[in-house]
């Protein structure tokens, strides 16, 4: 059974046609279910888990990367499937997944190609994308196997799934994090940084002072910021396009 | 050369690790390095990097500093800019002008106890 999460952006009219449209398109493909519709005063949390306690196996999240950020947050088991729709403006996780906008991500949803991602975990806050932070000085510590500390300013990013850049792509479905430590350097003729890349499974970034971390987005406050991978943590609804 | 089973791990020019760098894919030094550094992968040590480690990997590639014993399964290639201090053990090594080692060289198949030969690698790790 399917439910499908509007976002609470959707009920501008400018999305009506749209919607009608994708509803029409998930009948006739016989995937059509039941619409919650998220709002100012209305706990996505709760709401969702309702749902799921109601039976449904499928929460479809309809909108954008913060629609789907606010389902993945409560679906907080391994069987029910997660889906993505984007409608309007979007973010990465769109072409990431491989969904492409409007009516025809219901093709692609109903294709149902499902995959198992690794989520990661900092200080028990769950992530699917990254977590970049800004500070002077911090170590990095793998256990009792090693530490690791940078010679110069750096800046820090922890991911588990992102959009193919300088750093090369990350896999979602390894069972792995990675660290990557930025360094830039300055010089008369051309500016360049310096990158490195170290996977792991668990590790912990101490820093001297606090400084805010950014979680997929979401602010967190913190000294010393505790890593682990969740592997296959959530199924998710892909399509052939997926950048994994 | 060979690639890993694993991802790739990259050591940037500006880092220092300490400790014991286990990896199950190719490692990229270009920073600094104090511990051990084992490998089933391949190991590259940019022209910038020091390595104060016992090394192992399959193949290797030295453009950097090393100042510890070294280990590779396959072939070792030495570049002119390399600097090694320590004792090499490899199958097959290649030393370009200028590369300084110093340190004994074991490679190729070495003679066993019993009379039979030993690829030079196996037999160090057995010592």
């Amino acid at each position: 059974m399917y439910c499908y999460v509007y976002d609470e952006a959707l009920q501008d009219r400018r999305f009506e046609r749209e919607l009608a449209q994708i509803e029409t398109r998930l009948t006739d493909l016989g995937i059509a279910g039941k619409i919650a519709r998220l709002a100012l005063f209305r706990e996505p949390i709760a709401l969702i888990r309702d749902e799921i306690r109601n039976g449904v196996t499928t929460i479809v999240a309809v909108g954008n990367d913060t629609t789907l950020r606010r389902v993945i947050d409560a679906v907080d088991d391994k069987k029910t499937v997660v889906a993505f729709l984007p409608v309007g403006a979007q973010g990465d996780m769109a072409g990431l997944l491989g969904m492409p906008v409007g009516v025809a991500a219901c093709d692609v949803l109903s294709a149902r190609i499902v995959e198992e991602l690794d989520a990661g975990d900092v200080n028990g806050k769950r992530f699917l994308q990254s977590v970049r932070m800004e500070g002077a000085h911090f170590t990095v510590h793998h256990g009792k196997q090693y530490v690791i500390t940078p010679l110069r300013k750096a800046s820090v990013e922890v991911r588990n799934f992102a959009v193919p850049d300088d750093v090369g792509v990350q896999n979602p479905v390894d069972g792995l994090l990675s660290l990557i430590i930025r360094l830039p350097k300055f010089s008369l003729f051309k500016n360049k940084t310096d990158i490195g890349i170290i996977p792991f499974e668990t590790m912990t970034i101490a820093y001297e002072k606090s400084i805010t971390a950014s979680v997929d987005g979401d602010a967190l406050q913190g000294k010393d910021f505790v890593f682990r991978v969740i592997p296959k943590a959530l199924r998710l609804v892909t399509g052939k396009g997926r950048k994994f | 050369m060979a690639k890993g089973t694993g991802p790739e791990t990259i050591i940037a020019f500006g880092v220092r690790l300490e400790g014991d760098l286990l990896a199950e894919g190719d490692i990229v030094i270009e920073g600094e390095v104090h511990g051990t550094v084992k490998t089933k992968g391949d190991l590259r040590i940019g022209d910038q990097a020091l390595v104060e480690a016992n090394i192992e990997a399959t193949n290797a590639v030295v453009s950097g500093e090393i100042r510890g014993n070294i280990t590779v399964h396959g072939k070792l290639e030495l570049f002119p800019s390399s600097k090694m201090t320590g004792d090499v053990v490899t199958e097959v090594l290649a030393i370009g002008p200028g590369a300084r080692v110093n340190g004994t060289i074991n490679m190729g198949g070495v003679e066993t106890a019993k009379g039979g030969k030993k690829r030079a690698a196996e037999a160090v790790n057995e010592s």
